[in-house]
C-alpha cells in the first residue's frame, strides 16, 4: 500500500461520513472530521475534529494552514459552502471529492445519462438548501465551484465529482430501498409495479464509501455516474433477489404501470428504486456506470446489501419502524391490489 | 410448441434416472449441526439405525439428530467418507452380497432410515434381518415414482409406474429407477408394515454435497458471469429442496412417529426460474445477464431440459406437472425450507472448496460451447 492518506472529511457524522470515515480509518489513513459539533458529537472520539459552520464566510477558519492530501465534501448542496472551503483549501489539498447526484442532469426523463449528457443550468451562487426545487441545479453549480478550484494539473490537485443515484443500506433514514426487504420479510401478497424489467438502480453506502477510498489512494479525478448495480437492472431481479434472502409466503402480483398511474401511485416515492419509460425518474434508474467501472467501483452481493439494511432497520425505535417514510402503507398496497384484481 | 409424445418419452426416460437421493461419495465436512427447529415435540434418546449415512443427505441427519438428543448408528460399506463421523457407531456390511445385512441382526432400533435404497432387494433383506424389531421405518424414495407428469399437481396418490420385478438380476438402468423404487416402497410396506413405514418422495435435492451438479449448475454459471443461457420464460415453475431441510424433516418425523407417505420438494411457496436465477444471483457479485430462450427453440436446439437446462423442465405438455408437485402434505407434516440465498451461498462455497479437475467437469448442465452458439442461434433468428 502507498504511503497513509490525510484525509478531511467535511460533515462526516451523516449517514455516508460514517461508513466513508471507517473505510478510510480500516485502510490505514488518517481522518480529520470538520463539522458543527453537532450532529452526533460521540462519534469517532480517537478522530482529529475541528469546528466551523459553513454558513458563515469565516467558517472554515479552522481549516487555514493545514495541507490534506484528500477532501471528502459529503453534505453540501449550497455554492457558498464550496466558495468558503475554498478560501482556505485551494492550494493545500491533493484531490476535493464532491458528492453530487444524478439530478445534476437536465432530463430525468431520458433513460441511460451519460457523464455528457446535458447538465442543468446552475442555480445562482446565493442559492441555498431551503429550497428544495433547485437540488440539480445547486449540485451543478457546486459541480462547477469544485473543478473551478481543485481541477489544477500545475497545482498537483484534482477535482472528482460522484453523481450518485439511490444510496442504501444501514443508515439510510430515507427508507426507499429499505420498503422492499421490509415488505417482502412481512410475506403474502406484494403489490410489485410494472414490469419485471422495469430498470432498478441503486448503489450500497458501503461500496460507495470503500470506492471513495481508493478514488483517494489513486488520486483519481473526473465526473463519475455513481450507482449500481453491476449490470443493467430491473426491479425484478432486486425484488427476487430480495425475496432469496427469507423463506417466507412473500408472492408478487405485477400490476402495469398504467393502472398504477390511475391510482396516483408514484414510481420513486410509492413504489421506491422502480421507474419506467417516461417516468420522471427515469435517469435515476438508468445511469450508465462505465466510467466509475473503469475506475474500479465494485458491488457486494445484493444477499448482504438487504441482510444489512434489515438488520439496521429492525434496530430502530419501533415507532421509526411503524412509520416508513418512502413506500405504500398496507392498507393502501391491499386496496390498490384488490382494485386490480376487480379488473380482472 | 408443446412436446411431442416421442419428445415426452425420451424425456421422461431421461428424467427416470434424475430424481432421487442417490448415495453420493463425498460431503462437506462443514455441513455442521444445523439450528434446532421448533414446534416439533423431541422425544430424547430414540435410537436411530442410518442405513447409509456418509452420502448426501444422510449427513444432514446425523448432526442434527445427535444435536436433538438422539443415538445413531450408521450401517454402511465404511468405503464412503469412511472418517466421517469418528464418534458415531458403524455396523458394516455389504447391501450388494448375500448375508450382507447380518450385522443388523439381533439389532433393535426404534427408527431406521433408508437413504440410499434403489435395489428393492437391499429393502427385502433389510427387512428380514431386522424382523419385528424396527418401531419406524424411513424410506427415502423420489418423485420419479410417477408414470406421467402431464398433471399439474400430482399428488401422493397419482399414478405409479408399474413395480420393477423382484426377481433375476438387479435392472440399475436410469429407465428402471422409478420402477425400481415403487417396487421398494411396496417392499417397506410389506416387510415392516404400512403402520410403521414413512415414504419420502423428494424432488431434486440440491446443496453442498451434491454430486450430480444438476442445481449447482445456476450457481456457478451466475458466479462466472456473462450472459447466461435462461430456459423458457421467466414464469416457469420450479421446485427443489434442499438436502438439509430435508434430511433434518426425515429426522423430526421420526421424532413425531410421522407415518404415511409424502410427496416432498419445494419450495412451500410456488417458485419461478426468475426468481431461482435471480435468487441466486443475488448472493454474488457478478455480473450475469439473463437471456430468456423459449421452450420450442430449446427442443430445435437439441438442448435438453433437466440435465442441460437444470431444475427446468418444460411447463407444458408431458411434463407439465414435473415441477408442479403437490407436496401440501409434507408441508403441513413439518416440511420447511430454508431461504434461497442459504443454499445458493453454501453451495457454491461447497462447490469452489473440490478438487479443480472435478469443479471443471460439471455433470449436468449446458457445456460453455454449446450455451454460446445457442445464444448465438437465438439471436439471429430473433434479429437481434
Amino acid at each position: 500500500m502507498a504511503a497513509p492518506l490525510r484525509a478531511l472529511v467535511l460533515g462526516g457524522t451523516g449517514y455516508i461520513g460514517p461508513h466513508v470515515v471507517e473505510a478510510l480509518l480500516a485502510a490505514g489513513h488518517t481522518v480529520t472530521l470538520f463539522n458543527r459539533g453537532q450532529t452526533r458529537p460521540g462519534l469517532f472520539p480517537g478522530v482529529e475534529r475541528l469546528q466551523g459552520d459553513r454558513n458563515r464566510p469565516d467558517g472554515h477558519a479552522a481549516l487555514a494552514g493545514r495541507t490534506w492530501d484528500v477532501v471528502y465534501d459529503l453534505p453540501t448542496g449550497t455554492p457558498s459552502w464550496i466558495v468558503n472551503a475554498a478560501a482556505v483549501l485551494k492550494g493545500r489539498v491533493g484531490q476535493y471529492l464532491f458528492i453530487s447526484s444524478t439530478a445534476a442532469y437536465k432530463d430525468f426523463t431520458a433513460p441511460f445519462p451519460t457523464e455528457q449528457s446535458p447538465a442543468q443550468d446552475p442555480a445562482p451562487m446565493e442559492a441555498t438548501d431551503a429550497d428544495r426545487s433547485t437540488y440539480g441545479p445547486r449540485k451543478v453549480r457546486c459541480e462547477q465551484l469544485v473543478r473551478a478550484a481543485y481541477d489544477d494539473a500545475a497545482a498537483g490537485s484534482v477535482a472528482t465529482v460522484l453523481r450518485c443515484g439511490l444510496i442504501v443500506g444501514p443508515g439510510d433514514l430515507t427508507d426507499r430501498f429499505t420498503y422492499w426487504p421490509v415488505r417482502i420479510e412481512r410475506g403474502g401478497e406484494i403489490l410489485a409495479p410494472g414490469r419485471p424489467e422495469d430498470p432498478a438502480q441503486w448503489i450500497d453506502v458501503r461500496d460507495l464509501a470503500a470506492w471513495m477510498v481508493r478514488l483517494g489512494e489513486r488520486r483519481t479525478g473526473g465526473t463519475f455516474n455513481t450507482v449500481g448495480p453491476r449490470t443493467v437492472c430491473g426491479i425484478g431481479e432486486l425484488l427476487y433477489g430480495t425475496a432469496a434472502c427469507f423463506s417466507n409466503d412473500a408472492r408478487f402480483t405485477w400490476v402495469p404501470q398504467p393502472f398504477l398511474a390511475e391510482q396516483k401511485v408514484r414510481s420513486w416515492g410509492d413504489m421506491p428504486v422502480w421507474s419506467h419509460t417516461g417516468a420522471a425518474t427515469l435517469a435515476f434508474c438508468t445511469s450508465v456506470i462505465d466510467a466509475a467501472r473503469a475506475a474500479g467501483l465494485t458491488f457486494r452481493p445484493l444477499a448482504d446489501t438487504v441482510r444489512d439494511a434489515l438488520a439496521w432497520y429492525h434496530q430502530r425505535p419501533a415507532e421509526e419502524q411503524a412509520r416508513l417514510r418512502a413506500g405504500m402503507s398496507p392498507e393502501r398496497e391491499r386496496a390498490l391490489l384488490a382494485a386490480w384484481h376487480a379488473t380482472r | 410448441m408443446s412436446p411431442t409424445r416421442r419428445g415426452f418419452l425420451k424425456a421422461s426416460a431421461l428424467l427416470a434416472g434424475a430424481v432421487g437421493a442417490g448415495g453420493v461419495p463425498r460431503v462437506a465436512q462443514a455441513l455442521g449441526a444445523s439450528r434446532p427447529e421448533t414446534g416439533t415435540p423431541r422425544p430424547a434418546g430414540l435410537r436411530i439405525l442410518i442405513l447409509g449415512g456418509t452420502g448426501f443427505i444422510g449427513p444432514t441427519q446425523v448432526p442434527y439428530a445427535l444435536a436433538r438428543g438422539h443415538q445413531v448408528t450408521l450401517f454402511n460399506r465404511g468405503r464412503t467418507n469412511a472418517d466421517l463421523f469418528p464418534g458415531v457407531p458403524r455396523l458394516v456390511g455389504d447391501r450388494n452380497v448375500p448375508g450382507g445385512h447380518d450385522a443388523l441382526k439381533g439389532t433393535t432400533w426404534d427408527v431406521v432410515i433408508d437413504n440410499p435404497t434403489t435395489n428393492p432387494r437391499w429393502v427385502r433383506d433389510a427387512g428380514q434381518a431386522l424382523a419385528g424389531r424396527v418401531g419406524q421405518y424411513l424410506f427415502v424414495s423420489t418423485i420419479s415414482v410417477f408414470r406421467d407428469y402431464s398433471a399439474v399437481g400430482i399428488a401422493e396418490d397419482g399414478p405409479l409406474h408399474a413395480p420393477a420385478p423382484m426377481e433375476g438380476e438387479f435392472d440399475r438402468a436410469a429407465a428402471q429407477y422409478g420402477p425400481n423404487k415403487v417396487r421398494s416402497e411396496q417392499e417397506a410396506v410389506a416387510q415392516f408394515g404400512a403402520s410403521r413405514v414413512t415414504i419420502v418422495r423428494p424432488g431434486l435435492i440440491v446443496g453442498a454435497g451434491d454430486l450430480s451438479d444438476r442445481f449447482s449448475y445456476w450457481p456457478v454459471r451466475i458466479d462466472k458471469g456473462g450472459e447466461v443461457l435462461a430456459p423458457g420464460t421467466p414464469d416457469d415453475p420450479t421446485q427443489y429442496v434442499d438436502a438439509r431441510d430435508l434430511g433434518e424433516w426425515i429426522v423430526r418425523l421420526a421424532e413425531g412417529k410421522v407415518t404415511g407417505t409424502f410427496n416432498a420438494t419445494g419450495p412451500k411457496t410456488p417458485t419461478t426460474m426468475a426468481q431461482l436465477l435471480y435468487g441466486i444471483k443475488a448472493v454474488t457479485s457478478s455480473d450475469a445477464t439473463f437471456t430468456w430462450v423459449p421452450a420450442d427453440f430449446l427442443a430445435a436446439q437439441q438442448v435438453r431440459p433437466w440435465s442441460e437446462m437444470p431444475v427446468w423442465a418444460p411447463p407444458q405438455g408431458g411434463m407439465a406437472g414435473f415441477m408442479r408437485i403437490n407436496c401440501q402434505k409434507a408441508y403441513a407434516a413439518g416440511l420447511t425450507f430454508r431461504p434461497l440465498a442459504d443454499t445458493a451461498r453454501d453451495t457454491l462455497t461447497w462447490y469452489h472448496q473440490r478438487p479443480a479437475a472435478e469443479q471443471e467437469k460439471a455433470r449436468a448442465g449446458l457445456a460453455p460451447e454449446k450455451e454460446k452458439a445457442v445464444l448465438a442461434a437465438w439471436r439471429a433468428q430473433a434479429g437481434r
